[in-house]
């Protein structure tokens, strides 16, 4: 997890680097730690650092290391050959092509430059050759989490979702207690709009990280589309089967219900882990309310709807407005009323 | 009986120091030997699972307040169920860890491995301390002991009206045995193989086991009494709301 201080030392040497003050050494080391996506500056400091003799051979065996950083930036930034020359004088690693063959020269046969191969011909667009050099690693290494990962992103990239869901499910079954690929699985189950396997999954994320108040809004938001998935079943078969579609409309609702009773429930822990900041989590309230109030309108028995938290939200959610955009508030405020008027 | 006996200064310039630097150096030699000899051991892909499964199961037990009853059933009933859940065991596998462990030929070259680069040096040392440093007083310990230990920490002085506190070499030995662990991992790393103290203790528990560990997850899951504590969640909700609408 990044700490407060590390992000903020981070952003400090950041500017120190890019203004032309030493530390360029160190900042690569922090990103390399840290994580954070700034493909495009560790490519221009990498290479400075790579194309001066002097500060690479200051670096030792940590070299590798920075050619591997470094190929990874070129890879992100679509660099294949990249332009700039600092020093005219020794064979220089420019592309990164280069800088793949360098480690691949000095480390042959080993598993991570078979990767940084792999992902060199991904990032040229060449996915079945790319499957065929991370067949060949995961040969050798059968248990090989980052591998497994690529070939997922080579599916995901040619847009083939459903393969990829196959891919992210056989990882899964080995490594079950990995939640970025859960993660991952729950955005591609949104994305294909299969919202009870997005929400399973999701139900895996708030188990291993009860805290992050985005897994509780996510849930929340994939508990709500499937009430909505429902109410789209309920007028298609509306419109074929007339008096069976009756009781099946009332089972349907009822889920429809469970589900956005559920939904609310979970905007509510949103807002709690999050202080009452989250938009997204106060308009999932009142939309909620909304909705279960439209659908318990016949019924008489649900009648334990005498809390204030549907007008609380709305109210913060009008503050929130008039500070950060005051030019949006009439269409919350007509929205508002919408809401308050059907209800 | 308790007179004072002078120890020569000679004593410590001839005996306690070049023993703690012979062991100081013995250690170095033994960590880098043990790295040179460490075998890179592939993970089993059965191991990796187990140990997966039990994560994901603790995690289910840890934070099931989280999720409602309905998915926390399903996921028990996942991983407990008799016929073919994640976590249960059937009788006929759970074999003796001992068994398996000396019938896969990589683990016992391990055992061998870790055994001798701990046991040959030990031995090899206490028996050079015993040839050389024994025979006369080496040092006075501070504190008062029972005759017990005189046969432990006297060897060869053979005189029984000598106080116990007066030792030989032998303890010194034995005290910088353990002593000698903080100071390797200050100097080594975390990593050293001269933890022999822990290697003796460890060596009673015979490598991962798991199926108790399954076991142990499966009746701790059995156990639960699921409580949905997001119901609570709305009411305080609504005070943060209020909280920071004031």
């Amino acid at each position: 997890m990044v700490g407060a201080e590390e992000a903020a030392r981070l952003d400090r040497l950041e500017i120190q680097v890019e203004n032309g003050g030493g530390g360029a050494w160190e900042y690569l080391c922090l990103v390399r730690k840290l994580k954070p996506r700034r493909s495009d500056k560790v490519l221009k400091h990498g290479l400075a650092i790579l194309n001066d003799p002097k500060a690479r051979s200051n670096l030792g065996g940590e070299e590798w290391t920075l050619y591997e950083q470094v190929a990874f930036a070129a890879f992100d930034c679509q660099q294949h050959n990249v332009a700039k020359v600092f020093s005219l004088s020794l064979p220089l690693p420019l592309h990164m092509c280069d800088c793949v063959a360098v480690l691949s020269k000095e480390f042959p046969g080993s598993l991570r430059v078979g990767r940084l191969e792999g992902m060199l011909l991904e990032a040229e667009n060449s996915w079945a050759e790319a499957e065929k050099v991370y067949a060949r690693l995961l040969e050798d290494n059968p248990l090989d989490q980052i591998i497994y990962k690529r070939k997922v992103a080579i599916a995901k990239a040619q847009g083939d979702l459903k393969v990829a869901v196959d891919f992210l499910n056989k990882y899964l079954e080995i490594f079950m207690s990995d939640h970025d690929a859960w993660r991952e699985l729950a955005e591609i189950y949104v994305s294909l709009q299969m919202y009870k396997q997005a929400a399973f999954c999701y139900e895996e994320l708030l188990l291993s990280q009860p805290t992050v108040s985005l897994y509780h809004l996510a849930y929340a938001e994939a508990n709500e589309s499937q009430c909505i998935e429902y109410s789209g079943f309920i007028i298609l078969l509306f419109l074929r089967f007339l008096l069976t579609a009756f009781i099946e409309q009332v089972l349907y609702t009822m889920g429809g219900l469970e589900n956005l009773l559920t939904a609310k429930k979970y905007y509510a822990s949103t807002i709690t882990l999050s202080g009452g900041k989250n938009t997204r989590a106060l308009y999932g309230i009142c939309l909620c309310s909304a909705a279960i109030s439209q659908l318990t309108k016949g019924r008489s028995k649900e009648e334990k709807e005498s809390s204030d938290l549907p007008s609380l939200a709305a109210e913060a959610l009008l503050r929130d407005y008039k500070y950060r955009a005051p030019k949006k508030l009439p269409l919350l405020n007509s929205m508002l009323k919408n809401m308050k008027l059907s209800s | 009986m308790a007179e004072d006996l002078v120890l020569d200064r000679a004593i410590r310039d001839w005996v306690l120091i070049p023993l703690s630097v012979v062991m100081v150096l013995i250690g170095f030699l033994r960590y880098f030997v043990s790295k040179l000899m460490r075998s890179y051991q592939t993970p089993d892909r059965k191991v990796l699972k187990e140990g997966q499964v039990v994560l994901r199961a603790r995690n289910l037990r840890v934070a099931a307040g989280f999720i409602p009853t309905k998915s926390f059933w399903s996921r028990r009933v996942y991983f407990t169920n008799e016929e073919n859940g994640l976590l249960h065991v059937p009788k006929e596998q759970a074999q003796n860890p001992q068994a398996q462990m000396f019938s896969d030929p990589n683990m016992a070259m391990d055992m061998m491995k870790k055994n001798i680069s701990m046991i040959v040096p030990q031995t090899l040392t206490f028996t050079w301390v015993n040839f050389f440093f024994s025979g006369f007083v080496a040092a006075k310990i501070p504190f008062p002991l029972t005759h017990r230990f005189r046969g432990m920490l006297q060897n060869g002085i053979d005189l029984s009206t000598v106080d116990v506190s007066y030792v030989s070499g032998r303890s010194w030995y034995f005290l910088n045995l353990f002593g000698l662990r903080g100071l390797f991992s200050l100097i080594l790393g975390e990593e050293n193989a001269t933890d022999d103290a822990q290697r003796m203790m460890q060596m009673g528990g015979f490598g991962f086991d798991p199926t108790k560990s399954l076991s142990a997850e499966k009746d701790s899951l059995d156990i639960i009494q699921h409580e949905w504590i997001l119901p609570k969640m709305e009411k305080r909700a609504e005070d943060v709301l209020k909280k920071l609408l004031k």
